[in-house]
């Protein structure tokens, strides 16, 4: 295979990929190859998601209720499945930012600790 | 929501689609966006699979397959119905048969009693350990002894059985089997009442008003659940009674009683004989554990305790006697008698289970032959191992699960066939119901044979696939041809071991059923006619007796009515025990050490011998001038003449009572009587000796020879004793013959169930051999055909598959009787009384089997020599 195009992207971190489709879609429906593409151009490239994971993800989420998938058609005159965001899904948006931005800070203090000061 | 098959298939599409699109408008070629686009996307069925999982379990895919191949096994059977049929019936029968035994065991030896605490309770007694008589209880003073001396039981109860004539429950007095209690019984027992109250402290003591408690089975079947009963007066013999509550359902034990009253109802209890004598023995004694002790604790106690008593007052004793204490749970206490014959019954269901399932494996495996071809097939078409034994374990599931059900609708009846049969055994199969024990087990069995059986036929090898099966067709193989026939011979063993079990007790009944007893059994009428109702005692029933005997001696039709004490094999010898008393008699010096002999003590009136068809060998019959007050007098059974007075007359030499309460009462020989054996049904010459009712206490038990049919003149007798005494009980008439009849129910069962188990061993062990004989030569019909052509005759052909199944049998037979002989010496070590059969059970069930087998290889002998050779030549 060749690696050229993949060289310099990211690895998705465990359990993020739901959050990040949950956020494409908080500006409006959008079908699955449509959510994989936002999520590589809003990451400059450094992040892709594999159909294989990504679809499969979709599915488990509108299992959970927190999204809903329609039939329309695309602007390329495609039928295609939209993905929608429902109230529980936003909702878990907002936890799940939560928990990351939480996370972040905490691997951040690790990381980059604070010199040894008074507190 | 969840989506179809089609839906994701749309999906994956639609993507394609939009990303080929996105990249044309990005200026690529349309052929390098479509590569690249596939690319990207990677192995489409693994994605389409991912998402599927996502909505579908592996679980709910596998169910799919199974249903898929449950499908067509119902498919493929369809086209086999009479093996289908065979195997079902086949399979239904071991399995319901285990269902229905295993849940009386279940009923019988495991569930709990209702009890309070049930595994607290025990039940104690006393035993002699070198004496026959070995069934001793308590005595009042021995039960108060023990009371005294331990603290690992925290309440004793009491139990002792009584006849009494109830009068007040029902239009006709009656004689009822009663317990009598003091007052801790039932809070010891650990029972709560269904209507009313039970006895409790205050109903103890003589000075209590009398009050009874009914049993529930008799309050439900004999008084219609009557509510009103409660409060009634009634009459238990003299005394009078009020019924104060009804007992909840619970095992009934000791004795299958219909009231339960205080002491107070029964004189005898109050008596100084009951309280003070150490030897009157007639209580039962339960007992709870106290908190925190062990039932090991409890018995080490009570033996040290009973010891101490027994070393006090051994005048009690029987001299030499050793008498020992046990201690039981009252639940194991109760399911002993039953549990070796459940465990055989258990046994016997296991081989019929086995059999079963051989003779099933037979008929898959010959099957599963002539499905080479097609299996092999689907093999080179692509099916793996496991899916064609997943396909094989449908086919059994379906064949085993349709038998299952088949089983347990039909152990539904068979479960109540075992429990009244078990009820002779153990109270507790009284009430064993159908529950989901029968379902349960049928599923287990059903599963089990299942997988087995899906286990038994070869797959095509991968590597041979083409060498085996798609050539020929049906080419029986020698290594299936061994496991065939293996399977047949097991069968058989397995059969013979039943049928000669079954055939030993046939064997057993038929013996005792038709060997002379020395009655005449066909002109003797019986009855019970206590005492105790109209409270005659003393004179007065002599006299009513013997008002009795002259007036049912006037009726037409009879020859002969006497008393007796003891209905032969129906009365049980309760105070004496089954070995007699021990006396001697003048001139008699035993040896050191030796017992003094024992006999059973009989009291009869004039006549009784003749009554019975017993003849006197030597001197004379009683007559009326024997008569109290006047010399003793006796007449001994030709045993005790011939054991002690071997050289001798008997008559006019002196007998003594060695038994104690007797007080050495000292008796002249008047006569000597033919030996019979009233307790055991049989000949046998046990020593008797008969004293004169008029001299000694009563008797109870009319007897009145007639010259014709016997029973028309049943109510005449009773009119006729009414007549003269009109609250009399008059009970339980019957020819001796009945009696007999009555008394050898349990041997005939025996003999019937496990007929009945060794006749549907016989069945299925027939169909096996049959099915094995006839599969061989269906498959060996080019065989036959080659034979016939070089110069065989029909009738070779004939006898070689005969004696094939012949061969078959005598492999079995012999196998079955080297294994059921050690499977016989392995089971005595665990239980007593294991007979070998004789000769002729066995031989009777080898030439049964070896029958059967010619039987079942004639049809396919038959076949096997109307082969046409040209045919037969060309099959293939």
């Amino acid at each position: 295979m060749a690696k050229t195009p993949d060289e310099g992207r990211l690895e998705l971190l465990q359990g993020t990929l739901d959050m990040l489709i949950l956020r494409t879609l908080q500006w409006g429906p959008r079908h699955g190859h449509g959510i994989g593409q936002a999520i590589r151009i809003q990451s400059e490239d450094l992040l892709k998601v594999e159909t294989g994971s990504l679809y499969p993800a979709l599915h488990r989420l509108v299992k959970r209720g927190w999204l809903k998938a329609e039939w329309g058609v695309s602007e390329a005159n495609q039928r295609a499945k939209y993905y929608r965001l429902t109230a529980a899904g936003k909702e878990q948006l907002l936890r799940e930012k939560n928990r990351w931005s939480q996370l972040v800070h905490a691997i951040g203090r690790i990381m980059n600790p604070a010199p040894l000061d008074k507190e | 929501m969840r989506p179809d098959e089609r839906e994701l298939d749309d999906e994956i599409r639609g993507h394609l689609a939009i990303s080929v699109k996105e990249r044309i408008e990005r200026g690529e070629d349309p052929e390098a966006a479509r590569l690249a686009a596939l690319r990207e996307l990677g192995y489409i069925p693994a994605v389409r699979e991912s998402m599927r999982r996502v909505w579908y379990s592996r679980a709910f895919d596998a169910a799919a397959a199974l249903g898929r191949d449950v499908r067509f096994a119902l498919r493929s059977l369809r086209r086999a119905k009479g093996l289908a049929l065979t195997v079902v019936v086949t399979l239904a029968l071991g399995i319901g048969a285990n269902a229905a035994i295993f849940s009386v065991v279940r009923g019988v030896l495991l569930r709990p009693l209702v009890n309070r605490d049930e595994d607290r309770l025990l039940y104690i007694r006393q035993a002699s350990t070198r004496d026959a008589a070995d069934n001793m209880t308590f005595s009042i003073p021995e039960y108060k002894d023990l009371k005294a001396r331990v603290t690992t039981i925290a309440a004793f109860g009491d139990f002792s059985t009584v006849d009494f004539t109830l009068v007040g429950l029902g239009s006709e007095p009656r004689i009822i089997k009663a317990g009598v209690v003091g007052g801790s019984f039932f809070d010891v027992m650990g029972l709560r009442p269904a209507l009313g109250r039970l006895l409790n402290a205050n109903d103890d003591g003589p000075k209590a008003a009398g009050a009874a408690v009914l049993t529930y089975r008799f309050w439900t079947t004999a008084l219609n659940s009557d509510p009103t009963v409660i409060g009634r007066a009634i009459r238990l013999g003299p005394s009078p009674a009020t019924v104060v509550g009804v007992l909840e359902p619970s095992v009934p034990y000791p004795a299958d009683t219909e009231i339960i009253a205080n002491v107070v109802t029964s004189p005898h209890h109050l008596g100084v004989v009951m309280v003070e004598d150490r030897r009157h023995r007639m209580t039962e004694i339960f007992g709870r554990l106290a908190p925190g002790r062990s039932i090991d604790d409890a018995r080490a106690e009570l033996t040290a305790a009973h010891a101490a008593i027994v070393q006090a007052h051994p005048e009690a004793y029987q001299p030499g006697a050793k008498v020992q204490l046990t201690v039981k749970k009252l639940r194991d206490q109760i399911a002993a008698p039953a549990r070796t014959i459940l465990i055989f019954l258990l046994a016997a269901a296991a081989l019929v289970f086995v059999i079963a399932c051989s003779n099933v494996a037979n008929l898959i495996l010959a099957r599963s032959v002539r499905r080479e071809t097609e299996l092999a097939v689907r093999a080179a078409l692509g099916a793996s191992r496991g899916a064609l034994r997943r396909t094989l374990l449908a086919e059994s599931l379906v064949l085993c699960g349709a038998g299952a059900v088949l089983g347990v609708v039909y152990s539904r009846p068979f479960v109540y066939l075992v429990a009244r049969y078990a009820a002779r055994f153990s109270v507790r199969a009284l009430d064993v119901t159908v529950d989901s024990t029968v379902v349960w087990v049928g599923a287990a069995l059903a599963i089990v044979a299942a997988i087995l059986l899906a286990y038994v036929p070869r797959l095509p090898s991968s590597h041979a696939a083409g060498g085996l099966g798609l050539a020929g067709s049906g080419r029986i193989t020698a290594s299936t041809n061994r496991r065939l026939r293996m399977f047949a011979t097991a069968q058989i063993a397995f059969s013979f071991v039943l049928l000669a079990g079954a055939a030993m007790l046939l064997a057993t009944l038929v013996s005792m059923q038709t060997a002379a007893t020395g009655f005449d059994v066909r002109k003797v009428l019986v009855f019970d006619v206590p005492p105790a109702a109209t409270g005659v005692a003393g004179q007065r029933a002599l006299d009513f007796y013997q008002q009795a005997i002259t007036r049912i001696g006037q009726l037409p039709g009879v020859e002969g009515v006497a008393i007796g004490s003891f209905v032969p094999w129906r009365d049980s010898d309760g105070v004496f025990g089954g070995s007699g008393m021990p006396f001697t008699v003048d001139g008699y010096t035993p040896a050191s050490g030796e017992a003094p002999p024992r006999a059973r003590f009989r009291l009869v009136t004039p006549g009784f011998f003749n009554v019975l068809g017993v003849p006197i060998v030597a001197g004379r019959d009683f007559t009326a001038d024997d008569r109290k007050g006047d010399e003793l007098v006796a007449i001994v059974s030709q045993a005790v003449a011939q054991r002690l007075f071997p050289n001798a007359d008997a008559v006019n030499r002196h007998l003594v009572w060695l038994e104690p309460l007797f007080n050495k009462m000292t008796l002249r020989i008047v006569g000597v009587a033919a030996d019979v054996d009233d307790e055991n049904v049989g000949p046998g010459s046990p020593m008797t000796v008969y004293q004169p009712v008029r001299q000694l206490g009563y008797g109870s038990r009319l007897f009145v020879r007639v010259a014709a049919d016997p029973y028309p003149l049943v109510p005449a007798i009773t009119r006729t004793i009414r007549g003269i005494s009109p609250d009399q009980a008059v009970e339980r008439a019957a020819t001796l013959e009945d009696v007999r009849t009555e008394v050898l129910a349990p041997e005939r069962l025996n003999a019937f169930v496990f007929s009945g188990f060794a006749g549907m061993a016989l069945l299925i062990a027939v169909v096996g051999v049959a099915g094995v004989l006839a599969f061989s030569v269906s498959a060996r019909t080019r065989e036959f055909g080659v034979r016939l052509a070089v110069g065989s005759s029909p009738r070779q052909l004939l006898g070689r598959v005969l004696s094939e199944g012949v061969v078959i049998a005598a492999i079995g037979i012999a196998t079955g009787a080297v294994g059921g002989y050690a499977l016989a010496r392995a089971a005595s070590r665990f239980f007593e009384r294991v007979e070998l059969p004789g000769a002729l059970p066995v031989v009777g069930a080898a030439a049964v089997l070896v029958g059967a087998a010619v039987i079942a290889s004639l049809m396919p002998a038959a076949r096997a020599s109307r082969v046409d050779v040209l045919q037969a030549l060309r099959s293939e």
